[in-house]
């Protein structure tokens, strides 16, 4: 019987198959790649019959020339010749009608003999719009949200006694940063892909975006979207038993994959980046994201959730968070002199003005977090509860400020810093 | 393949729906593992919906439907396994299924741009789209009398009726053929 089930099963798993509307298999010239000779005609493979469109195939150089001739189907195949191109870097601009009638539209980029720009920088698009810097923040603050409330957890309130309504609540806090990471992956991703793309949103839901998911900004929307979808499957294992085990490889796993949002901006690529400079980004994020993510969580959940347990985590806390503005200010220093070799690029750049604001609130938070550390910890031993619930307050008013901080660290990630 | 993947889950699931409506929840629970067995895999289909959604972006629509459907898989296993270990104790948590049914319906019409009669495919798609929002009515009324055994049946049906139709779905059997020569030669 069981042979039976596991054979019934075999079948069921293995299907003969068939496709859904077309999809490009391979191109002509391949994507980003820097030829020695130009090429003589452009060439889409898809996985089932196409028609030509006007316009099906368009060869555009930096002034947005089009050097491509009328394109053809043959039958799995578009084929456009090109006239001659010159040194410089082009953008394949094409769409296609697909046997389900679909029209699948793409974009990439080639050079020839020089590099080929990454997708996002293909002619057209006009790079990061304020409303991506709103989404990306929001992916700060999802991250945030994750690593603070696991940090909390694991490293503030170790071996404590912690109540379990209070456990759920940061497990459930944990879970929504998680599923807010997610979804503004997804939006981040799909803004940067409509840029690209520059198709008019009914025509984008149909749009190719498989070359954006081979960009670095790609790579690491694919591996975070991943990771995440994990870290929520264990934070929701933790919450649905009652055991604090799995919230460790959650942490574990947000905290090195939170470097996916470094790896996708702006310090990945620039000149002067480095292995060094790709580390100490990550660190600065990671070490933001546990000490604004920890003290939100510590204030808006165990100040109202476990009186008891309020001294000892704020001692703790405390403690922690010398160690994470260390880290913090030491890797904001080095990148901010790879990234501004003048001192005057602080007022004189567009970048620069924005990390001057940066610097202040960062200062403002820090100053604030001092005052904790020095004036208000001496005191906690003799606090009454109205002292104590003051406090709290205090806490939601600096992690608002930290909040701020990554807005405009959303901005800086999104923005490119003078060469 | 990945269809037919999510066709077996959701057979298994459906069928495991049926054999506790058929025996009735008592006895299906007499083993401790088995209340997990279906809610368990209902959430663990939602999380490796992920990697399809990630790693198919020939579509942005495609991405947003499988990503919908990540979501409401996920949210409506987690309430059940919620509700079968004590966690979650309103049975209106149940209302996750009708919810994740319309949910899923309405990304498998929207993102199919073409007429039912178009093809195999379209009219699948379509099919589908309308069962599940139909079927939703199954899961609402079991939230509201979870010990129907009939209700549980008809919800156990919706779901082996949409595995069939997935399975159809990307069968090249020409059970429908293609009904319209837009469609291009039949291929595989």
């Amino acid at each position: 019987m069981r042979r039976l089930i596991l054979v019934a099963l075999s079948a069921l798993v293995f299907p003969a198959v068939a496709s859904a509307h077309a999809t490009l298999r391979s191109t002509t010239p391949s994507f980003r790649s820097e030829l020695k000779q130009a090429p003589s005609v452009i060439r889409l493979q898809f996985d089932q019959q196409v028609k030509v469109l006007p316009g099906s195939i368009r060869v555009l150089n930096g002034v947005g020339k089009n050097f491509a001739r009328p394109a053809r189907a043959n039958g799995t195949e578009v084929v456009a010749a090109v006239r001659h191109l010159k040194l410089g870097a082009y953008t394949v601009r094409w769409q296609a009608i697909s046997a389900d009638s679909h029209v699948v539209s793409g974009v990439w980029t080639f050079g020839v003999q020089v590099p080929a720009p990454a997708v996002e920088n293909a002619y057209g698009a006009g790079g990061p719009t304020a409303k991506e810097h709103v989404v990306r923040w929001v992916w700060f603050l999802g991250l945030a949200l994750t690593i603070g409330a696991l940090g909390l957890r694991l490293i503030v309130l170790r071996g404590l006694r912690v109540p379990r309504p209070l456990e759920r609540r940061i497990a459930v806090a944990a879970g929504i940063g998680a599923l807010v990471t997610i979804h503004a992956g997804i939006v981040a991703f799909s803004l940067r892909a409509e840029d690209a793309l520059q198709l008019p949103f009914g025509r984008f839901l149909y749009g190719d975006l498989s070359p954006m998911a081979k960009t670095r900004f790609g790579f690491a929307f694919v591996t975070m979207t991943l990771v995440f979808a994990l870290v929520l499957a264990l934070v929701y294992l933790s919450w649905l038993l009652d055991r604090v085990e799995p919230l460790v490889p959650a942490l574990l796993l947000a905290v090195v994959f939170a470097g996916g949002l470094s790896l996708s901006g702006h310090d990945a690529v620039d000149p002067g980046s480095s292995w060094k400079t790709e580390i100490a980004d990550w660190l600065h994020l990671s070490a933001a994201s546990l000490w604004i993510g920890a003290l939100a969580t510590m204030a808006l959940l165990l100040w109202t959730g476990a009186p008891d347990l309020r001294k000892a985590a704020f001692m703790r806390f405390s403690r922690l968070a010398t160690v994470l503005i260390a880290v913090v200010l030491g890797a904001g220093v080095y990148l901010a002199i790879v990234r501004l070799p003048h001192v005057s690029d602080l007022w004189a750049t567009g970048y620069g003005r924005v990390l001057l604001v940066k610097i202040g609130l960062v200062s403002f938070a820090l100053l604030w977090g001092a005052f904790h550390h020095f004036v208000v910890a001496p005191a906690l031993e003799r606090a009454d509860t109205g002292f104590l619930g003051r406090i709290g307050r205090s806490l939601a008013g600096e992690s608002m400020v930290g909040m701020a901080v990554l807005l405009l660290a959303a901005i800086l990630v999104d923005s490119r810093p003078p060469t | 393949m990945v269809h037919w993947l999510f066709a077996v889950g959701i057979l298994f699931v459906g069928l495991c729906l049926f054999a506790e409506a058929l025996a009735g929840r008592e006895v299906w629970h007499m083993r401790h593992w088995r209340k997990y067995l279906w809610p368990a895999l209902t959430f663990v289909l939602g999380l490796f919906l992920w990697p399809v959604m990630a790693f198919f972006t020939n579509s942005a629509i495609h991405m947003y439907a499988h990503g919908s459907w990540a979501d409401g898989l996920m949210l409506a296993g987690a309430a059940e396994l919620g509700l079968v270990h004590g966690r979650l104790h309103s049975p209106l948590w149940r209302l996750t299924w009708p919810l994740a049914f319309v949910i899923t319906g309405i990304a498998f019409i929207v993102h199919e741009q073409n007429p039912w009669l178009f093809a195999r495919s379209a009219f699948l798609h379509h099919l589908i789209g309308w069962t599940f929002i139909v079927g939703a009515l199954a899961p609402l009324a079991l939230a509201f009398r979870p010990r129907s055994a009939a209700f549980q049946a008809a919800f156990a049906a919706v779901i082996v009726v949409v595995s069939i139709q997935l399975f159809a779905d990307r069968d090249v059997a020409p059970i429908f053929g293609h009904l319209s020569p837009l469609a291009g030669q039949q291929h595989r």
